[in-house]
């Protein structure tokens, strides 16, 4: 028997007491522990908090990778799993995970390769646009050991978003590049978030966004990134409060310059310091 | 909870050569002047060119030959000072000789073992894959199956060769049955261990995609096992051409292991080492073969940028 929807038709995302333990050979470890979230259609909400405070297992909670102990994970009226199979959920990771005998064009094409339906039923973009979109035009025919780890990171990115998955989870993405390009990305990403697409092909509120759940541990990129930062603490991960982030978009570098920006940042180092 | 991984290492990257397209070109991008090799097939076929692909063929081979030559004019210096009789070592010039005076009867028997090492090789790599992609699905099943594949690894092939005999007669089929016990075990171990080494990211976006078993193994398990099962090959290849020398010793009616066989007992060891040598010319073309296709379908793996 199927259990009621417990979301609302604005949310995209909605956890309801999520407990996450690991059975372990020494003794079980509480990842998650009654965590609660919802997440608006068409949100971009960053997840952030100190390493090991189960950021990533909310995320693989989120996208199915994992059973919860305990609570549930609704995305808009389905389980993760209906959601993967409908090809609604794109993930990105730290790792780009590309393909090393792909090229990559083959790379982005990979999605729609897998769990495919009828004919006509897959909502898809062009890998070609998709590359176009992410500036890698000119890289179609090299191979990813060829390519410098944030160009990698944008043939991911472009492979998450080639099937026109309405909720985007993203796990410490440009986590494990320089600062330089870390920074360039970020703005690039809100670049393609905003982007808004052709009519009828995002599954979303009518805003032409995509639902985002970004997990980072670096402040800054959670503040220009997001409409919501939500702040963990550790063993066993728990949400520790929720911020609004109240700046206007399209937001760019000048921003992180402005005083605005820099009380969230000052509120934000204050609830991770006091974890 | 992820383990953070560190940071690539960034020289890699950078330094990685364009590989080799499948397609076309030398394996090597740039040839011994420092030219794209592009450029080099798109140029018409000049002398100049013709003579930089003579001197290349030539640096490629003249390591292995001269150590060759040289070790066969200590071999042939060691029979002729020392005069030791050519029923217990031939000198080199010798087996060459006789080689050369009937290379159709050492190329006809070297064909007939040929055939039975690849059929074995085939069919004992084959079995091998099907055994690895179920025990790569299943623990259970792994801890099944492992332990009879042991055991068929330590039994002595020498202890049952002559039973084979007894079970297939004489021909093909002990052959191809011993050639592919030998083959087996490499391409079985090798196997399982590169159906589970997936890149895990790729693994989960896969599987966040609902992506089926079967497209799993297909997108993801086959290709990343490809480094490991060409390792196995490479070890496997030759010798399976040793298992069916083996099987030609006890219950074989031709082939280069009956020639051994028939010459050792006729003390005519020109013959008999005739048929080594010819069995060392098969070997290394296999391998050779082996690593050329390797050398086309790995254009991707590390291997290909580590020399």
């Amino acid at each position: 028997m199927r259990e009621p929807s417990i979301i609302e038709t604005s949310e995209h995302v909605a956890i309801e007491g999520l407990t996450q333990v690991f059975d372990r050979a020494t003794r079980p470890l509480t990842a998650l522990s009654n965590v609660n979230l919802r997440v608006g259609r068409g949100e971009f909400v960053s997840v952030i908090g100190p390493s090991g405070c189960g950021k990533s297992t909310l995320l693989r909670l989120i996208g199915g990778l994992l059973q919860p102990t305990e609570g549930r994970v609704d995305l808009a009226g389905a389980t993760p799993a209906e959601a993967q199979r409908r090809k609604a959920i794109g993930y990105v990771f730290q790792d780009p995970s590309l393909l090393p005998w792909r090229s990559v064009i083959a790379n982005v094409t990979l999605p729609l390769q897998v769990n495919r339906r009828r004919r006509g039923e897959d909502r898809r973009r062009s890998p070609h646009d998709l590359l176009h979109l992410v500036g890698l035009s000119q890289f179609e025919g090299y191979y990813p050991r060829e390519l410098s780890g944030g160009m990698q990171q944008r043939v991911a990115l472009a492979r998450a978003l080639v099937f026109e998955p309405s909720l985007l989870l993203m796990d410490e993405p440009f986590g494990a590049l320089d600062e330089i390009t870390r920074r360039a990305m970020r703005y690039e990403l809100l670049r393609i978030w905003q982007a808004r697409l052709p009519d009828g092909q995002a599954g979303d509120g009518g805003s032409g966004r995509k639902t985002v759940v970004f997990v980072t541990h670096s402040i800054p990129e959670a503040i220009t990134l997001s409409d919501r930062v939500v702040v963990m603490s550790g063993s066993p991960g728990t949400v520790r409060a929720v911020i609004d982030i109240d700046l206007p978009r399209p937001r760019d570098e000048d921003m992180e310059t402005q005083p605005a920006f820099l009380d969230y940042v000052v509120r934000l180092r204050r609830l991770l310091g006091e974890g | 909870m992820r383990v953070e991984r560190p940071a690539p290492v960034a020289a890699v990257r950078h330094k990685a050569p364009r590989p080799a397209r499948p397609a076309g070109g030398p394996a090597d991008p740039e040839s011994a002047t420092g030219m794209p090799a592009v450029e080099e097939a798109a140029r018409p076929l000049s002398l100049t060119r013709l003579l930089r692909l003579a001197r290349r063929a030539a640096g490629d081979l003249l390591p292995p030959v001269s150590a060759l030559l040289i070790a066969a004019g200590v071999w042939e210096a060691w029979v002729r000072l020392r005069d030791v009789p050519d029923y217990l070592v031939p000198a080199p010039s010798a087996v060459v000789a006789r080689m050369a005076g009937d290379p159709a009867f050492f190329a006809r028997e070297g064909l007939i073992t040929l055939q039975g090492a690849l059929a074995g090789f085939a069919l004992g790599s084959a079995v091998a894959i099907a055994l690895a992609v179920v025990m790569a699905h299943s623990r259970f099943l792994e801890r099944s199956i492992f332990p009879l594949a042991i055991l068929v690894k330590v039994t002595p092939i020498v202890a049952i060769a002559p039973l084979l005999a007894i079970w297939f007669g004489f021909g093909l089929m002990p052959k191809v049955f011993i050639a592919g016990l030998i083959a087996f075990f490499p391409v079985m171990v090798n196997g399982l261990l590169g159906f589970r080494s997936v890149n895990a990211g790729a693994l989960e976006l896969l599987q966040s995609l609902a992506a089926s078993r079967l497209d799993v193994f297909v997108k993801l398990r086959l290709p990343s096992s490809l480094p490991y099962l060409f390792a196995a090959f490479k070890v496997s290849i030759p010798l399976s051409v040793i298992g069916a020398v083996v099987a030609e010793w006890f219950s074989g009616d031709r082939g280069l292991g009956r020639v051994i066989q028939v010459a050792n007992n006729n003390l005519d060891l020109d013959t008999a080492f005739g048929a080594v040598f010819s069995l060392a010319i098969l070997g290394i073309g296999l391998y050779l073969l082996t690593a050329a296709l390797e050398r086309r379908l790995l254009f991707w793996h590390e291997s290909a940028a580590g020399l």
